[in-house]
Formats: structure tokens, sequence, C-alpha cells
């Protein structure tokens, strides 16, 4: 057992209200300069949808993530082996084009002000970013397919659906049964990273302390291929400095026990952070699990930080007592595996992101009888209608199954069960119209309890600051120690712990006369 | 100038009866028998430092001059220079040996009247130091007419006066003699076999002391149509722009030019190799290189770029693109329409 910690995150979808006030302050901070202009690190997608770049899940086309080689057993980046890399070293061709992301534009609001005078109003035509020419037309943006469920090209055309049936298609482009939620992304700091392993400049790493995963810019020498490497799409390329980057999930911030800037931003406040302990030696093992299984290999990777077990093997390992603290009131911990609701996006791609999504509950697909909707069929369990609400929700399972469970169905059956049971839970608590038995037989059915219904509750709806964003104080200043002993000028060189899944590059501080 | 050589015992030519002998063929040999007979009459104190001293300009002539230039030989590359000490002043002698480079580019008119009348080739900077020049010259001195040495009779003074006319009437230069009247090109099969020196030019058969192929540097007609490197000049002509079979093997074989020397003194070249080569590179000069060589030089580079980019394209076939948006709203409004 190595034990390490993890800063992670739990994104609440139910609560999304889809504004991207997250996006624009990450954009404000961090990407608002030349040759990061059509950069998102924080973006928030219509599902369905094709989101941004455009069908970034499809990895025919973009070769991102591992592939499992079940005879060998062994994990390859789908991407390419070290010959495929020294082969198309200077061509990756397995890059989304700027017009996948979108061609960043602005207005020519001057004009507003200096137009001569005229019969026409002025206006502030689109000027490109990249060219600055007008454009007549604007043809995508990051967020194009914005609100759009149903729609014919963009909607229709999300890889998720690509194992949904004709009638499921059908029933979702119906205009009154359209469903759509959002889906906020960030790097997801995960622990297998294609990113890192496809770099060949060795210039990405995950740091040990935190596992956030960074490009260093004095190493990164503009081969792209983490871009085609992550399955997610977050590392990006800026033109300007001829260097990759990604979400440095606001490190700055987390060292002064902050939360990330579109965590602290988010209106909903849909978003958690915290720590996990997972254990080290067992990531290959769980990477490598089969597909169905690989969400529970995941949770099988987190361990409890309440074992006095797990806790001695954190400290054996190098794991600060306020980091292992911080892990015990960690919100992500709670979600991920206490209450097993928040769930990896895409597993399939085996890089064990280290950002979870409780998925969302959409609407009960409801016949219309004598111009009322009628909930009242019981299903063939013989639960309520809004228990039964799963099978006929107008969201399919088998699309929540593919974001959100490498396909596994159950999973996402049973996540929906406990979330619908806190519900009626709920419902019978305030509005008291609900039975009691009908609760009890939702809280059976859920595999919760009415303690844990409350909790789950709480920390969906009521969370202060403080039980959202669990952030330890970093103690930069020990873990450098930590890795390089300051004070002994032979040992200084050499890191004492090397982090298992990622090394800090470190340089020493320039200091005046 | 031989004036002073009755005054300055260091001056005194040389009298080595071999050196004699091989310059200026048999027919000196009883004047150098004669010559060596004088000279152990000749009191040892005075005849030594002077004998060293041409001995050492003859080492140093062998050396760094003889691949084109002889002494009574006939002109090579470069001229014969017997005599030559007598024909120009000392003091442009030793500029001119000193730095030949630095003298032409001066545009010294002597020089350039040379280099013109010497079938354009340059005589390199041989970095030949003061005392080495001064041991040239007197080696060289050694040739004149009027060279009568003090002590040598009167009759190997007349004997040596004698030799300029047999030298410049090219039939008495007996090392070379034979081939420098090849110079046309027309057969010298009998010296050295073409084909041998084709398989050394092209790195066919190897040379035996591990020179490398002529053909790594120099490039010349007849060894297929992407020549051979660029590092030296084209040598299909070189016959006739060295001025003969004979200038020809004395360069193979001496190596002069900076380049050459830096190789060929590591891994000299036999005797017979050189004739091979030479024999190789005077048939060569029987044809020209033909014009269609840079057409097909021209189709080949063609080919090889239509495949290059056939492999490209193929490796790369499915590489994004036009990305993945366009093609994907293509499609929806062709299935639409």
């Amino acid at each position: 057992m190595k034990i390490q910690s993890q800063v992670s995150m739990v994104f609440h979808l139910d609560k999304c209200i889809g504004c991207h006030t997250c996006t624009i302050a990450c954009k404000n901070i961090w990407t608002d300069r030349k040759g990061a202009e059509y950069m998102y690190w924080n973006n928030v997608e219509t599902k369905p949808g094709t989101g941004y770049p455009t069908r970034w899940e499809d990895q025919d086309k973009y070769r991102g993530g591992w592939r499992l080689d079940q005879k060998k057993n062994r994990l390859h980046l789908r991407l390419q082996g070290k010959w495929g890399t020294l082969g198309n070293i200077f061509y990756n061709p397995y890059l989304p084009t700027l017009d996948d992301y979108f061609e960043p534009w602005t207005y020519d609001y001057q004009n507003l002000f200096d137009a001569p005078e005229g019969d026409d109003q002025p206006t502030a035509r689109a000027v490109s970013m990249i060219t600055g020419k007008y454009m007549d037309t604007i043809e995508a943006g990051p967020n194009w397919d914005d609100d759009l469920g149903g729609s014919q090209v963009y909607a229709n055309n999300d890889p998720n659906l690509d194992g949904a049936s004709e009638e499921e298609r059908r029933q979702m482009q119906e205009i009154e049964r359209v469903v759509f939620f959002y889906l906020p992304r960030i790097c997801n700091h995960c622990l297998n990273p294609g990113c890192v392993a496809a770099c060949p400049a060795a210039a990405i790493y995950k740091r040990g302390e935190d596992g956030v995963v960074l490009v260093n810019q004095d190493r990164c020498r503009a081969w792209r291929m983490c871009i085609s490497g992550c399955p997610y799409k977050k590392t990006y390329f800026n033109w300007s400095t001829g260097k990759a980057e990604k979400c440095i999930l606001c490190y700055p911030r987390l060292e002064s026990e902050q939360p990330p800037a579109c965590f602290h931003s988010c209106v909903g406040r849909i978003r958690y952070v915290g720590l996990l302990l997972y254990d080290a030696s067992r990531l290959e093992q769980a990477a490598k699990a089969p597909q169905e299984s690989l969400v529970q290999a995941q949770r099988d990777v987190i361990m409890d930080p309440f074992d006095p077990e797990v806790i001695a093997a954190a400290k054996a390992s190098g794991v600060p007592d306020l980091k292992i603290e911080a892990a015990q009131q960690s919100p992500v911990y709670k979600f991920v595996k206490r209450w097993g609701l928040a769930l990896p996006l895409h597993a399939e791609f085996r890089t064990l992101p280290m950002l979870f999504y409780v998925p969302p509950l959409g609407p009960v697909l409801a016949k219309m009888n004598k111009g009322m909707y009628d909930t009242a069929d019981a299903d063939s369990e013989g639960l309520t209608p809004m228990m039964s609400a799963l099978e006929k929700s107008r969201m399919p399972l088998r699309y929540m199954a593919s974001l959100l469970s490498a396909g596994n169905e159950q999973i996402i059956r049973d996540v929906y069960r406990k979330q619908m049971a806190v519900r009626l839970f709920m419902r019978a608590k305030t509005a008291k119209d609900v039975p009691a038995a009908e609760v009890e037989k939702a809280l059976t059915e859920g595999n919760t309890n009415a303690q844990e219904a409350e909790a789950i509750y709480r920390l969906t709806a009521l969370p202060t600051y403080e039980e959202r964003f669990v952030v330890p104080a970093m103690e930069r200043e020990t873990a450098v120690e930590d890795l390089f002993p300051a004070l002994d000028p032979v040992a200084r060189n050499y890191p004492v712990h090397k982090g298992e899944v990622g090394i800090g590059y470190r340089r020493d501080p320039r200091r005046g006369p | 100038m031989l004036g002073p050589d009755s005054k300055g015992g260091w001056r005194m030519t040389n009298t080595n009866p071999m050196t004699i002998y091989r310059t200026h063929g048999r027919k000196l040999s009883i004047a150098a028998l004669a010559t060596v007979a004088g000279l152990w009459a000749a009191p040892p104190g005075a005849a030594n430092p002077a004998a060293t001293d041409a001995e050492t300009g003859q080492r140093i002539f062998q050396e760094k001059c003889a691949a084109c230039h002889t002494v009574g030989g006939g002109d090579l590359v470069g001229p014969d220079l017997k005599g030559v000490t007598a024909q120009r002043p000392r003091e442009w002698l030793q500029r001119w040996i000193a730095a030949p480079d630095e003298m032409l580019a001066a545009g010294d008119p002597v020089a350039t009247a040379l280099l013109h009348r010497f079938h354009e080739v340059p005589m390199p900077n041989s970095h030949l130091n003061a005392p080495d020049i001064a041991a040239v010259l007197a080696y060289l001195a050694t040739s004149a007419p009027g060279a009568a040495m003090a002590p040598a009779t009167g009759a190997v003074a007349g004997r040596e006066e004698s030799t300029p006319a047999l030298g410049s009437g090219g039939a008495a230069t007996a090392a070379v003699g034979t081939t420098t009247a090849l110079a046309a090109g027309t057969s010298i099969a009998a010296v050295g076999d073409p084909e041998i020196g084709k398989e050394l030019f092209t790195g066919a058969a190897r040379f035996r002391n591990g020179g490398p192929p002529c053909m790594a540097c120099h490039s010349v007609a007849g060894i297929g149509a992407l020549g051979g490197g660029q590092l030296g000049p084209d040598l299909t002509t070189v016959v006739t722009r060295l001025g003969g079979v004979a200038a020809l093997r004395a360069f193979v074989g001496g190596s002069p030019t900076p380049t050459m020397s830096a190789i060929w003194s590591r891994t000299p070249i036999t005797t017979g190799e050189r004739d091979d080569v030479v024999a190789f590179l005077a048939q060569a000069a029987l044809f020209q290189r033909p014009a269609q060589a840079m057409w097909q030089l021209a189709g080949l580079s063609a080919l090889g770029l239509v495949i290059l980019l056939a492999i490209i394209g193929w490796v790369w076939r499915g590489r994004l693109r036009d990305g993945v948006r366009r093609p994907m709203i293509a499609k929806q409004r062709k299935a639409r329409s």
C-alpha cells in the first residue's frame, strides 16, 4: 500500500444552471492572453451535444486515452507507441483543427464611435482574433450548441448517442420531450494521464504533493502529442508562445488554501473540492480493469481516510497529518466513495480521472392523458412513478452510462435510485405527502438510510463554503523540503521522496544581490 | 643568382650524386660521377654544410614540389624548374615559394602570366618556412646554368650547361618523357589499367593503404548519372586541364593540394594504383559528360519526390484534414437535401 493524496473535485450536475460564470472566471485569470484566445481551460457544454472541441469524445478521430491490450494485459496509448511518436514527431496527424475549437473573435466596437455620418446605424462587426479580418459569418463558438437539446446537427452527433436506438433518438428530438443538461469540464488531473504519457519531451508532470498535472513551460517542445494524448482535449497549444498549456487547478490559489477560481465563482455552488487518499500501488491494476468494472476499480483505489491502517500507510509515505485530516473532511470522499453518487467522466478512456460528476436527474418521460401528464402507472417492479422514473427517464440510461460509467447501466441505476430516495425522503419530511412505507421502500431500493439521506441532502442543498471547499494548507515549504532536504548541500540535488505518479521540478529561487 | 656561390660556403650547390642521377638521368651519370669524385677530393669542411643544405632542399622538393614540377624533367602541371634560379630574382622566388596564393591575389604580373601559361592551376601554398625555402632554392641552384660547382671539373660544368637544351627538347625527360607524349590521350594502356582505375575511382576496389575512393570527393563522366562528390573538381577533362598524362600522374602521386595531401599523406597511393587511376582518367577524357545526365538526375529527383510524397500521403492518410466539425455539418446538410 502506497498512499498518496490528490486534490479532487466533484461537480453536482443537478445544480448546474449553465451560466458559464466558471468559464469567465477562468478565462479572465488565465487565458486572456495572446495565443490563448481560443482556449477554455474551463468550459460548459450542453449535453447531448458535440462539445468543445467538436466531438472530443470520438477517440477514433482524436486518438486520446488508453487502450487495453487484453491478450498481453498491457495498456497502450491509443495515439501511438514510441516508434509512432518518432515517426509523427514533426507532424501529429490527430490534432483538432482550430475550426473544431472555434475561431476566436471580438467586435469592432470602435466603429460605433468613429463611423462617419450615414443613413445606417453603425454596427460593431465581428473581427477574427486570429487573422484580424472581419468575419462575415461566425460558424461556431466554444458553446455553439448551448441550450440546444435535440438539435439536428450538434445534439444528434453526440458520440454518446452512438449506441442509442432509433426509437430513443426520435424521442429525444420530439419538441416536447427534448432534454438536455450541462456538463462543465476542466482538466481531470487524472491518476493515469494520457497527456503525460504522450509527451516526447517529458514536459508534463503530475505534482507529487497534490496531484495537479502541469506543463513545464521550459521543457515543452511544441510536439503537441499531449493534445492528442488527452482524451478530454484539455491540453491546448498556445500559438504565440509555442507551448502547451492546460488547467493548472489554480495551484497558486490552492497553495494559499483557496479553491480554484471556477469553484469559487460557481453560482449554482455545484462544485466541491477536497482531498482523496489513494493507493498508488494499485493504479495500474485499476486502469486495466474490464470496462464494466472500471468505475468500481477506481472507487477501490480510493482509500478510507478513517481506516487506521490507511492512516499509518499515509504517514509512512510522507502524507502530512494536515492532509489526512483534510481527507477526512473531504466532500469529494463522501460523494465518490461513501455515497457512491459521483462518477468519473468517461472512465473507459482509462486515465482514472479525478473529477467526478453527480449525474443529473432528468425529467420523467410522461404520457399525455386527457390533456394532463399521467405519471400514475407503476412499473414492472411495482415502484411508484417517482422511483420508476429511471426506466422512463427522458434521458436514456444508456446515454448517462456512456458518459459516466463506461457503459455500465447498473451503476447509473444505483445512483439514480439513491438520489430519488433522498428526494422522496425529503419530500416526506417537508411536504408530508408521501406515505412512510413508500419512503421506507425507496430508501431500501436506493440502498441508503434516513441518516445518509439527510447527509446527502445537506451536502447537496445546504453546504457552506467550508463544507464545499476543503483545501488544506499545501505546506509547500515542507513538501519541497521533503523532496529536497534543503540544508544538506549534497542531498539537495537528489529527491528523497519521489512521487510515484509524477515528479515535481524545482528551480532554486533567484535572489537579488 | 649564382654569383655569391663561389663566396658563401652554404650556397654551395648540391652535389649529391644520386640526386643528380635521378633528376638529370643517365646522361649525366658521368658528370655526376665526376662530381662525386671532385667532391670527395674537396676538403670536407667546405663541402659538407652546403651538401646538407641542398640535400634537405631536395628532400623537400620531392615531398612538396615534385607533384607539379621537375628539375630538367620537362613541364608537368607546373614549369620545369631547371635553371629557375638564374631566370628569376632570388627575392621573388623566396616570396613566391613562401606564399604563392598571396602573390596571385596581389596580382603579381609574372605570377599571373605563369598561371595563364600553366593550365590555370594556381600553385598551392606549401607552408614552407624561410630555412626550407632557402634549402629548396639551394637545391634548384644546382641545376642552374653556371652552377658549375667550383670544386667540380670544367667538363661537368659544360655538361650541365647543355642540359637545358636537352630538357626543353622534351625527348630527354627520361623518367616521364614517354608518357608526356601521350598527353593527347591516345593510349596509355601500357602504363595502367583503366578498368582497375575505374574500380579504384568508384570504390568498387579499395586502395591498398586504405585511402578513400576518388568518387567520395570528385565526379567524372562515365560513372553514372548521379556522379560523385562535389568537394573536389569534376575530373572529366583533368588530363587536358593539367597538361597531359605525365602531369596528372605526378599530381596524383604527389597530392599537392591541402585537401588531398591531408588525406593521402596518411594513406599514400601506390605507384600501380596511381597509374591505374590516371589511366582511367585519361580514358574518361576521351568522352564528354553526356548532356542528358543532368536530365537523368532531375528525373531521378522528381521520381524520388513523388515516391516520398506518396509514402507521406499513405502514412498520414488518417489525418484530420478538414477537422471534424465541417465534415459533420456537411454530412448533415447532404442528408437533409
